[in-house]
């Protein structure tokens, strides 16, 4: 197996793109991509395009047939990735595992989801066709209805609090007002949402006991990577990042069958499944992008990962530890929270946001300083399909 | 009339694991043989939660849903009667009802419901 290395990362701005279709956020990205490796007008040996929805959302199949006719990047070989929320983990997986094989040279990731243009009713829907088709999905359950039952099973076992919860809200919107691929660039007032007469209606319920602010918003946006032989990407003018690490991990599509509904096993699994690959611990990473897509779950994986012990994570966040600056900071890019959550896009931003961290390329207010090491966590289902990367700054 | 849960859970039947929903393999031991078991008595509340951002098809202004044990400890998903989480506590027994739980296309969807007994 050869080392992989991330020699090209790029991503457009994540929101309500009514602009674009979702081939037009997928090229922008990936051209960004291409250009970020100075490639210029070379061609790619494969591209894999991470996608939840086309079919569904766009009524368009064969996504990444279409992408490589838009680039111009025949005869390169070709598939879409799906794999619910986690598709652009998998994407990202599928790029490592095909140069890492020796089969293919230069290979294009892509994550790409347009969600905005259907209505919130709609594209909660969506979403919610990843749960069990008889067991869950008709009755009306949403995967904010997930983690809410799950958010409740978690506090009364850990002692999570709504305060814990909030310092996550407060965190990664703050973060997202310094990023600018953030589609929510507000940062939060906690009088405004938590403590003031007016926090109910600011921030409403939206899924008992997690509210308006504990949920990430429905986007749009795409994100983009060129992998290469890390043997190659040493002749290339930035330094290249080594896909260290990588696991993936299963669990039972329903919560109710697993032993311990709070023990989100696959994140466990895939997190030391990375860091094993690796050699690192949990302690050695520098910065780290956690799928966010509700509050609780920044919180339950930095345990589920080992940067805390159980009960300990919510804690860390409300004492500032997770926070730039801090121990162990965390969704430094804002998260899912303010970046945004286009499905098939995350799991690849994550990565991109990880690699811009180690090239050390961000203004100082969003730079981990010396991060030589980083991780990603990619969340499928609610945690029944887990994907995570251990990424490391290669010396020169 | 009152109608029959509808549900069947799988006991296998060589370690007697119990599962619901349907599965090929034991979760457990990987054996492919399973007893078919009906719900039994009522039920035990685990955990749940009111939405109000609800999908297509939902015309209402919220639902509040749950996982409950039966006390043949099938454990299950279903909608529950209440006007407000207000109502419910987790470790509540709940009664157990199939009854519509949505409609498609004109026609009522039928689910599990439960009600609070406390």
């Amino acid at each position: 197996m050869r080392d992989v290395a991330i020699i090209g990362a790029g991503m457009i701005p994540f929101g309500r793109r009514d602009e674009d279709t979702l081939m037009d956020m997928l090229a922008y990205a990936s051209l960004k991509a291409l250009d970020d490796a100075g490639l210029g007008d070379k061609s790619v040996d494969a591209v894999y395009v991470g996608n939840m929805g086309g079919g569904m959302l766009q009524r368009q199949t064969a996504i990444a047939s279409s992408l490589v006719d838009r680039l111009n990047l025949m005869p390169a070989a070709a598939e879409t990735v799906e794999n619910g929320p986690a598709s652009g983990g998998s994407a990202v997986k599928n790029g490592l595992l095909a140069v890492a094989s020796g089969y293919y040279d230069y290979v294009l990731v892509v994550g790409g989801e347009k969600m905005r243009e259907v209505t919130g009713w709609r594209a909660t829907d969506f979403v919610a066709t990843m749960t069990h088709p008889q067991a869950e999905y008709p009755y009306g359950i949403t995967l904010p209805g997930m983690a809410g039952m799950f958010t409740r099973l978690y506090m009364e076992k850990y002692g999570v609090t709504r305060e814990h919860l909030l310092a996550i809200s407060l965190k990664n919107q703050e973060m997202g007002t310094l990023n600018p691929y953030a589609h929510v660039e507000m940062a939060l007032d906690r009088g405004g949402i938590f403590d003031s007469p007016h926090a109910i209606v600011n921030n409403p319920t939206s899924a008992d006991p997690l509210h308006l602010y504990d949920l990430c918003p429905v986007s749009d946006g795409a994100a983009a990577l060129i992998l290469c032989p890390l043997e190659m990407a040493k002749k290339l003018a930035k330094p290249p990042i080594l896909i260290a690490g990588f696991g993936q991990a299963t669990d039972t599509q329903t919560l109710q069958e697993r032993d311990d509904p709070t023990d989100l096993k696959a994140v466990t699994l895939a997190a030391q499944k990375a860091f094993e690959m690796a050699k690192l611990k949990p302690g050695d990473i520098h910065v780290a992008e956690l799928h966010d897509a509700f509050t609780i779950l920044e919180i339950a994986e930095s345990e589920h990962v080992g940067f805390f012990k159980k009960g300990e994570g919510g804690k860390a966040a409300a004492a500032g530890k997770t926070r730039l600056g801090g121990q162990m900071p965390i969704n430094i890019s804002g998260g899912l929270k303010a970046r945004g959550h286009p499905v098939g896009a995350t799991g690849v931003a994550q990565v991109v946001d990880i690699v811009f961290q180690l090239r050390h390329e961000l203004p100082k207010n969003r730079q981990v300083q010396k991060a030589e090491n980083g991780l990603t966590v990619n969340f499928g289902g609610f945690g029944n399909n887990v994907l995570a990367f251990v990424l490391r700054r290669v010396q020169s | 009339m009152k109608k029959e849960i509808a549900i069947t859970a799988y006991k296998c039947k060589k370690c007697g694991k119990l599962h619901y929903p349907y599965h090929d393999r034991c979760l457990a031991c990987k054996s492919r043989e399973f007893e078919q078991i009906k719900p039994q008595g009522n039920a035990k509340l685990l955990t749940y939660t009111a939405i109000f951002n609800l999908p297509w098809g939902f015309d209402q202004r919220f639902l509040i849903l749950g996982v409950a044990e039966f006390e043949n400890k099938i454990k299950a998903m279903g909608q529950i009667k209440a006007d407000s989480v207000d109502q419910l506590k987790v470790g509540m027994k709940m009664k157990p009802s199939w009854e519509p739980i949505r409609v498609q296309y004109g026609e009522d969807v039928y689910g599990l419901k439960f009600e609070p007994m406390e």
